[in-house]
Formats: C-alpha cells, sequence, structure tokens
C-alpha cells in the first residue's frame, strides 16, 4: 500500500467514525478559519462520463483569472490553459481528466503549512477563506517550502504547484469568487459546483488515480460506479 | 515583429542535415494574403521550392506544420493542423520532370497546433535529412534535435503512450509509425494516436528525414488587435453555438460516421472499389450499432463543441483493441469498399492502419482495387504472395496490410497505390485504378452526383480530395478555412456578424472587404493550381477513371447513372472558365494571376 493509498484510507474512516469536521477539528489540528461556516462546502465536481477532453474549462478559468487592461477596462485574457486552476489531463486509452482543487474538508495543505497562523484571523500563509470557503494563498507571509505542495501531491490531488518565478503556491480553485467560469462554459456539461463528497469515488483523487478508475469503467467492461 | 498582431511573424526554421535552428520571419503581406495554415505554407512552399521537379524525398523538399491566426484561441472547434509539403502520391499523365508532383496538404484536429502557437510560432518548417532517428523537442524558444533511436519501429500508439509517460501534461505532439518511418509513400502524421493528417503521403515526407515526432510546449500568445472586439465575437460564437442544440448533438451522436447510412441510402457511399453506390449490410455499420458495440466515449479537439471523436473498444474475434471507431472514411474505405461488415473486424483494421500510421482512405482504395483484379481474374493468388484477398476478407486484409508497411514482396508494390499497381497489372486495369493525379478517392462515390463529384475530386490541387467541394466559390472557401485553424465541420455555424472575417479583423487587425476576403480562398487555390502547372499537371490531368463513365451502379438510388465523357467536357470547361483558367492548358490566364497578386509565379 502506497503512503497515499494509507492516508486516504485513514482520512476517510476517521470522517466516518467522527461524524465529520467537527469532531475531527484539534485533532487534525484544524484551525480557526478552516472549518466551513455554514457546515457545506463546494468545489468542482467533474462528471467524467460527459466529459470530452475540450478544454474550454482551461480557457475560461485562464481568461477570467489573468485579465487584462484595455484602455482602463479590465478584461478577459486571452486564456492560456497553462495559468489555469483547471487542467485536463489526457490519457491514451483516450481518457481526459479535468483536475481541480477537491476543497478537502481536513486540507492537508493547510495542516502543512509551518507558517505561523495570524492572531487575528488564524492564517497561515495557505489557508481556507471564510466568505467563498476556498483555499486561498496569502503570498507576502509564504516562506516558499512547498510544504502545501507535496501535502497535495502526496495526500490528495496535486493540483498545487510552485510557481517556477516566484516559487509560491498557485492552481488552487477560488470557485471564481462563486461564479465559476469553467462550469458556465463547459459544453457538455460536465462541470457542477455542489457539495464536497468525501465519499465520492473520485474524491481528492490525482488525475493519475482517476484515469485509473476510467480505464478500468470504460475498456475493461467492468463497471464503477460514479460518484 | 512591427505591428503584427495575432500572429507573431515568426516560422521556427529547422534543417535536419546541418541543425541549424533559426527563426525566420514571415513577411507581414504574407501573413495578411495568406492567413496561416494550409495558405501560408503554400506561400512557403513556393518561396523555397524553385525549380519545378524536385523530389519529394529529397531533403530539400520543406515539411511544414502549420497552424492558423484561430489557433490557441478558444474559438469553438478551431483546432486544425496542416501539414503541407510536395507530394509523394501524385504524378501527372505526361511527366514533364521524373519526380513531377503536386503539392500536398494533410489536416488534423487535436492539441498539436494550438500548441505551437503557444510555443511563439506561427509555423514549422522542417528541411534537410537527420543522419538517424530524431525527434523535435520546442519548449517556447529552447529548441532541440533530439534523438529517436529508442522509439524508431514503435508504433503509434505505442509512441503516444510512451510521449505521455515522458512528459505529460503540457506537452502535444505528433508523430509517424512504422509506415512513415519505411517511407511508405501513403504513410500519415498523427497526434494523439488516432487524429491523422492522413491524405498525401506526409508522413512519407517525415519519415525520408529521419523525423519520428515533433514535441512542443508553449506559454505565449500574441497580443490582437482588437481584444474587446474578440471577446464579444467569441461570446457570440459560443451562444451560436449553444442556441443550436440539433446541429451540434448531430456531431455529437454521431459525427461523420452518421453519413454511413444516409450515404448508402442515397447511392453515394464506395462500395466494392465504387462499383456500387450502397452497401446491403450497412446496419451492421451504422452509427447505431457502433453505439451500442464499440463506442464508449466522445472526445473533443481543442475547444471543440462537437466532440466527433469516438473512442471504442471492441469484443469478440478481432476485439481487444482500444481505438477509434469508425467514421464515416474509415468505415467505408474499410468497410462497405471492401464488403466488410463485421464491425470488429472493421475496427481492428483502423487500429491496424492508424497504429502503423498509414492513410485509411487509400489503404482501402488498394485493398478494393486488388481485390477486384482478383474477381477479374487479372491477378492470382502467387501475385498476392498467396493471401487469399477477396470481397469481405477480413484476415487477407490484415495480411496485406503487414505486408505493405512491411515491405515484403507483393507489398512494396501495393504501398505505391493504385495508379502504379495498374500500371504493372496492365490489361484494362486502369479503368478500375480509383485515383485522380495518382491520388486515391475518397469514400464518397460518383455516378450518383457526377457532376458535383467529378469536379470536386478533378481538380483539387492534392489530387482526388472530397473536402475539396466543386464550386470555385466553395473551394476558395475551404482554401481560406484551412488557413485560420478552423475545423470545416464547425463552419456553418460562422456566418452572419460572427463570421471567419470579422475574427479575423479583431484578431490581426487587417481589415478586409467580403471580397478581398474572399480572395484570399481564391489566391491560395490558385498559387497551388500554377504550382502543379509548373510541374506539368495539364488538364487531362483532371479526368476521372474511366469506371465513372462505363460502369453504372447496378442497384441503389444511382441505379443506371452514368455521366458521358461529354458532360464531363462540358462540366470542367464551366468550371475553367468561372476559374479563368486557359481551357486548354488549365492554366490560370494572366490577368487572373494578376488580379490575385500572383505574379511572383510568372
Ligand atoms: S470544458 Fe467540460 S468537457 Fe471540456 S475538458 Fe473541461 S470539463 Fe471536460
Ligand atoms: S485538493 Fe489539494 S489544494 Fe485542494 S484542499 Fe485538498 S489538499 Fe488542499
Ligand atoms: S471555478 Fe473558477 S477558479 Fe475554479 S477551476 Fe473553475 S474557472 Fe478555475
Amino acid at each position: 500500500m502506497t503512503h497515499k493509498e494509507s492516508s486516504r484510507r485513514d482520512f476517510l474512516k476517521k470522517l466516518a467514525i467522527g461524524g465529520g469536521g467537527v469532531v475531527l477539528l484539534g485533532k487534525y489540528n484544524f484551525l480557526f478559519g478552516n472549518q466551513p461556516k455554514n457546515g457545506i462546502l463546494k468545489a468542482i465536481i467533474v462528471d467524467f462520463d460527459k466529459c470530452t477532453g475540450c478544454r474550454t474549462c482551461e480557457t475560461a478559468c485562464s481568461a477570467f483569472h489573468h485579465q487584462i487592461e484595455i484602455e482602463g477596462e479590465m478584461l478577459n485574457g486571452l486564456g492560456n490553459p497553462k495559468l489555469a486552476n483547471i487542467q485536463v489531463y489526457h490519457y491514451n486509452p483516450d481518457v481526459d481528466i479535468p483536475s481541480i482543487c477537491a476543497n478537502c474538508p481536513d486540507t492537508p495543505c493547510v495542516n502543512a503549512c509551518p507558517v505561523t497562523p495570524d492572531p487575528i484571523t488564524g492564517h497561515k500563509a495557505i489557508f481556507r477563506d471564510e466568505l467563498t470557503q476556498s483555499i486561498r494563498t496569502n503570498h507576502s507571509v509564504c516562506i516558499s517550502c512547498g510544504s502545501c505542495s507535496r501535502a497535495c501531491e502526496s495526500e490528495r490531488t496535486g493540483v498545487i504547484k510552485m510557481n517556477s518565478i516566484s516559487n509560491h503556491p498557485e492552481h488552487i480553485c477560488d470557485h471564481c469568487g462563486g461564479n465559476p467560469q469553467c462550469v458556465m462554459n463547459c459544453p457538455y456539461d460536465a462541470l457542477s459546483f455542489r457539495e464536497v463528497d468525501v465519499d465520492g469515488t473520485y474524491f481528492g483523487l490525482s488525475p493519475e488515480e482517476i484515469a485509473e478508475k476510467l480505464f478500468e469503467r470504460y475498456y475493461a467492461g467492468e463497471e464503477v460506479v460514479n460518484g | 515583429m512591427d505591428n503584427i498582431f495575432g500572429q507573431y511573424g515568426v516560422l521556427l526554421d529547422v534543417n535536419l542535415s546541418t541543425k541549424e535552428i533559426k527563426k525566420t520571419p514571415i513577411p507581414k503581406e504574407d501573413l495578411k494574403n495568406y492567413l496561416g495554415g494550409r495558405g501560408l505554407g503554400m506561400k512557403i512552399l513556393w518561396d523555397r521550392v524553385k525549380e519545378p521537379g524536385m523530389d519529394p524525398y529529397s531533403p530539400e523538399n520543406p515539411l511544414m506544420f502549420m497552424p492558423g491566426p484561430f489557433s490557441g484561441l478558444p474559438i469553438p472547434s478551431s483546432s486544425r493542423t496542416t501539414i503541407i509539403t510536395k507530394s509523394t502520391r501524385t504524378s501527372p499523365k505526361n511527366k514533364k520532370y521524373p519526380h513531377s508532383s503536386t503539392i500536398s496538404y494533410a489536416n488534423m484536429g487535436g492539441f498539436f497546433g494550438p500548441e505551437v502557437k503557444f510555443a511563439g510560432y506561427d509555423g514549422i518548417v522542417v528541411t534537410g535529412k537527420a543522419s538517424s532517428p530524431v525527434y523535435l523537442l520546442i519548449e517556447d524558444d529552447k529548441v532541440e534535435i533530439k534523438s529517436a533511436r529508442a522509439y524508431w519501429g514503435m508504433g503509434t500508439d505505442m509512441f503516444d503512450k510512451a510521449l505521455i509517460e515522458k512528459f505529460g501534461k503540457g506537452y502535444q505532439s505528433c508523430y509517424i509509425g512504422p509506415g512513415g518511418e519505411n517511407v511508405i509513400p501513403y504513410a500519415s502524421v498523427l497526434n494523439t494516436a488516432a487524429r491523422a493528417a492522413g491524405r498525401g503521403g506526409v508522413g512519407a515526407v517525415m519519415g525520408s528525414k529521419n523525423l519520428k515526432a515533433i514535441v512542443v510546449k508553449g506559454t505565449q500568445q500574441p497580443k490582437l488587435a482588437q481584444h474587446k472586439k474578440y471577446l464579444e465575437l467569441l461570446a457570440k460564437a459560443r451562444q451560436a453555438f449553444r442556441d443550436d442544440k440539433e446541429g451540434v448533438e448531430y456531431w455529437r451522436s454521431g459525427g461523420t460516421a452518421h453519413a454511413l447510412e444516409s450515404s448508402s441510402d442515397n447511392g453515394t457511399m464506395a462500395v466494392k472499389n465504387y462499383r456500387e453506390g450502397t452497401f446491403k449490410e450497412i446496419e451492421k455499420i451504422n452509427t447505431k450499432a457502433a453505439r451500442t458495440q464499440i463506442w464508449k466515449r466522445d472526445f473533443a479537439c481543442f475547444s471543440c463543441r462537437l466532440a466527433c471523436k469516438k473512442s471504442g473498444f471492441a469484443k469478440g474475434a478481432y476485439g481487444g483493441v482500444i481505438h477509434d471507431g469508425p467514421e464515416y472514411e474509415t468505415g467505408t474505405m474499410v468497410g462497405a469498399n471492401l464488403l466488410i461488415s463485421d464491425l470488429e473486424g472493421l475496427n481492428k483494421i483502423i487500429a491496424i492502419c492508424d497504429d502503423y500510421g498509414i492513410d485509411i482512405i487509400t489503404t482501402g482504395g488498394v485493398l478494393g482495387f486488388l481485390m477486384e483484379a482478383r474477381e477479374r481474374g487479372l491477378i492470382d493468388l502467387d501475385f498476392l504472395d498467396g493471401i487469399d484477398l477477396k470481397w469481405g476478407a477480413i484476415d487477407a486484409s490484415i495480411d496485406m496490410i503487414h505486408k505493405i508497411v512491411r515491405q515484403d514482396g507483393v507489398g512494396k508494390l501495393a504501398g505505391l497505390g493504385v495508379k502504379a499497381l495498374a500500371e504493372h497489372i496492365g490489361n484494362g486495369s486502369e479503368e478500375f485504378a480509383i485515383h485522380v493525379k495518382g491520388h486515391e478517392l475518397a469514400a464518397w462515390n460518383v455516378n450518383t452526383r457526377a457532376e458535383r463529384m467529378m469536379i470536386t475530386y478533378g481538380t483539387a490541387n492534392r489530387g482526388a480530395c472530397h473536402l475539396n467541394s466543386s464550386s470555385p466559390t466553395r473551394q476558395n472557401h475551404n482554401a481560406m478555412q484551412d488557413s485560420l485553424g478552423a475545423c470545416s465541420f464547425a463552419g456553418a455555424w460562422y456566418k452572419g456578424d460572427i463570421s471567419y472575417r470579422h475574427f479575423i479583423e479583431a484578431i490581426t487587425g487587417v481589415e478586409h472587404t467580403d471580397e478581398e476576403f474572399a480572395m484570399i480562398g481564391e489566391r491560395i487555390f490558385n498559387l497551388e493550381k500554377l504550382f502543379n502547372y509548373r510541374e506539368g499537371f495539364e488538364r487531362v490531368d483532371d479526368q476521372l477513371p474511366e469506371r465513372f463513365f462505363k460502369d453504372a451502379h447496378t442497384y441503389g438510388k444511382g441505379e443506371g447513372i452514368l455521366a458521358t465523357h461529354q458532360d464531363f467536357d462540358n462540366w470542367i470547361e464551366a468550371y475553367y472558365k468561372e476559374r479563368g483558367w486557359d481551357l486548354k492548358t488549365s492554366k490560370p490566364s494572366p490577368e487572373k494571376i494578376a488580379e490575385l497578386g500572383l505574379n511572383f509565379t510568372v
């Protein structure tokens, strides 16, 4: 069993025993602000049966987050896919995996951050934002250690990449402030913005792990329950 | 580059012999007059091939990989890359030079062209020949020629997996298989192991240069001239697709494969080496059958709304292959045209051809020709090295494909295409050798719509081509469309205030009247024609095989319909007149040449 599998299994087991985030608080070092405000955490959920790998979501995400100023007006950019928070991975045999921050209730990324929490907000360099409930970063206190990225990589989706120039974490979905551009622009209705389900078949998995499951599902004749 | 918007004005110029890698500026005028893709590639071909008669396999033959001004922008269904070179497939009836051949362009969807654009280039041109197998690795400005020894001999599927393993997310690639490596004249170039630039031997030219693949990753995008206007057009275009649920669903639910049934019903399908137009067993290979037996998932190219690619997995005797299921061209050419109706077997043939990287349209033409020659007793089992090639024979077809790619025995000859086969076999076999200028016809049969199809195939500049269209206006439009990076399947949505012209204006800032814009396609088409004319292609070379004047279909909608040579002469003359071409030689007139700004050709 790999490290990742074990930590994921433990996580799911403990969630089941504890019945949710509240009990885990403290024990798993949940800090103020990591806790879902109203008990509901949302994330972008992919319906892999519908995704065609067109990468429109990448371009929509990138265009929205990397705007350019034209005659005093801020406008969507051209949508360079490399800059998107959602990244579509392609495999052979054909499966395409849009990979996005799962908005994990137990935030391995935040837990791993060694920066001392701000005494007032409780925020480390990476934290759960109270307003949007998404994981945000504060580059001014980030020490570029890469702990968040490694934690996400070894335990969950692996979406966090350290920017090659600034060396700060990036590619973490911010739900576009509640108006997810990828969801709105996906031509195949493959994306939705809904409650995180840690029991979902694909919750928190890396693109490689999801690809494995989809190979089985489509090309080995074995039905796997979609989550 | 001064004042160039939406493009870079930069061509990545690689010489594999000298290992010189440089950025060559593209004149602003050329970007305006030829856009990109097929058009700009043609202009560069003309500029570089200074004398007629060049051997397409000579190191000097430039091989171009051209995205267009739409590439890399999320304009719906703008994924196409055109590969342009001098053809390995064509030859005129009266050879002016030993190596006379036409231009060649082949077009593929997927993700390669957009990535070339992200890397900061409007195109890549490869000349020379590497001394041993190489691939090209491009990461923005960093361009390296790497050894491909470890990959040489790999089928495209295994190679694609190896590239994903080695490079992973963010890289795109296109490559040849053993077909291209062995310089089979009709070898193709693929990306994502299934999307093929199939026609005209572009893979053979790539193989002759010892170039296995191009792998590219880029991070850039050029600045647009009118950013805000572009965003408005993009929003409108996206809406236009959203509003047309039915139109989009046609492609999503089956893509070109839907035409299998309708074309058979209409008597317009290539069946039994084009002898008939309707396939009696069509229901075994139509969309419904494919959906239930083979197709598993729908896939889209970069930013595409149609998702016409169907990956499939067959079970049964020919099962175990995971590959794209049949679409219209592949399903007809190695299906109906060979009277093969076993869907799993058909799927396997497609998978093998793609894995080798050979043009499935031509392969179907070659197999069909051999089956007919055998049936007529013009060749025997000995000629076929014991391969029992009969109508409907799946295993024999597969054996022959292996022989072709391995260049073994009869495979050597079959690898040259139907024109060469007929020349060798003689005995009137040229009457059913289905090609124009040496290039095999595609899956749309002729007789039932003779005028339209004869002009389409006869006047196509790369040799017989189903995407050419029959009227000069449509042909010009298609040449322009192929020069944008846009997909012809989505062309119908780009009309009125979201027409291609508006997009080009917003992207490049170059304003065209409708008339001027239409002239771009006309210029491209005529430049191609002038290249071919210089090589010695004349009116006689626009002629179709005798079959289409002699053998009426015996059943179906096309039953009994036959065009005469006189009909054809009338149609082609009307076409030349509309084109402004000489009726005897087919050469574009001096006035036409001047009008289109092509005086540099004289
Ligand atoms: S836009 Fe939708 S269909 Fe396209 S890759 Fe993204 S999730 Fe998949
Ligand atoms: S997916 Fe990664 S970045 Fe997102 S919450 Fe989980 S660990 Fe953090
Ligand atoms: S919700 Fe917004 S930030 Fe998150 S992946 Fe989608 S487009 Fe990107």
